[in-house]
């Protein structure tokens, strides 16, 4: 039995990691525009965002637009290539 | 929260996470490509929108001046300063509206591509700034009405072909391609026709091509969905 990556084999993570695989390289994408497209609430997008952060998988850059901050997420090379190895031992699971 | 953290874990158990559980590799696999489609479809949605804008803008503008320049000789029959106006008022529309909606498809985008995108924007008036100084220089120098108004129409054509080039190589899009191609040749060839029949080629050639890009692409997406 193949093994998958516990931090995106969770539909939530996986949804916001397919998401931000999106971005072109050198990206990155604002939170309320994430979750706008994923349409999750605040709290469960930071929750499950703070475990990307966590495993390396995802980099958040705080910034300012004029007086409020912003929060920017973009995945890691590690995050995106966790993000290939898992889509890849999908299908092959699926043969 | 369960505590497996860091290790591997096999595809058959269920419940990675207490509220979120994993669903069969099949579905996982659904979860991805449904939410990549999303992601596609809400970058492009504008595309269509901008594409008819631009074409409607062409047709109605161009066949108002084709229709001005007419003077009492058809069924047809449209003032000259009214038509200029309102063909400058569709191409200005068209460009507050194009924007906006350019502005739209990179909301909440940083990086690269803001960069790639404001360069583009920018193309447009930078070239069209160029070109529509050649012509008054041209004019100044003695350009006589009649061929100012091939030159305008053809090097407007010829512009918007460049662009779309630009267009197919940030994005890596073939369609744009296509559309910048016969943009080009229409502008290319419509002083051959002379005037006002140039006006028509613009119209009919080049908004013609541009609606029908817009009907293709937002028949493109909606099959995406």
């Amino acid at each position: 039995m193949d093994e998958l990556d516990p931090v995106i084999h969770a539909s939530a993570r996986l949804r916001i990691t397919a998401a931000l695989a999106t971005l072109a390289a050198g990206d990155r994408l604002a939170f309320p525009r994430l979750q706008q497209l994923l349409e999750m609430t605040p709290g469960n997008l930071s929750t499950h965002l703070r475990k990307l952060e966590d495993a390396g998988y995802v980099e958040v850059t705080k910034a300012h637009q004029g007086r409020s901050p912003v929060t920017y997420l973009n995945l890691t090379a590690r995050g995106r290539s966790a993000f290939e190895v898992y889509t890849a031992s999908l299908k092959k699971l699926l043969g | 929260m369960a505590n497996n953290d860091g290790a591997p874990i096999s595809v058959d158990v269920a419940g990675v996470d207490h509220d979120e559980s994993a669903l069969s590799p099949e579905q996982m696999l659904k979860l991805v490509d449904d939410q990549q489609s999303v992601m596609v479809r809400q970058q492009l949605s504008p595309i269509p929108w901008m594409l008819g804008v631009w074409g409607i803008a062409w047709l109605i503008g161009f066949g108002l001046l084709w229709a001005a320049a007419q003077s009492g000789s058809s069924w047809i029959s449209v003032p000259l300063v009214p038509a200029r106006v309102a063909f400058a008022v569709l191409i200005g529309g068209a460009i507050v509206i194009s924007t906006i909606l350019g502005i739209r498809i990179s909301t909440g985008v940083q990086g690269n591509s803001t960069f790639a995108g404001t360069v583009y924007g920018l193309s447009w008036l930078v070239a069209s700034t160029g070109f529509s100084t050649v012509g008054a220089g041209l004019i100044q120098n003695g350009l006589s009405p009649e061929l100012a108004s091939l030159y305008f129409p053809a090097v407007f054509g010829i512009m918007a072909g460049m662009i779309y080039f630009l267009g197919a190589a940030l994005w890596q899009e073939k369609s744009q391609l296509v559309l910048g191609s016969i943009l080009l040749v229409a502008g290319a060839i419509s002083p051959f026709f002379g005037a006002p029949t140039n006006n028509v080629v613009m119209a009919l050639v080049g908004g013609g091509s541009m609606l029908i890009a817009a009907i293709v692409f937002a028949l493109h997406l909606r099959r995406m969905a």
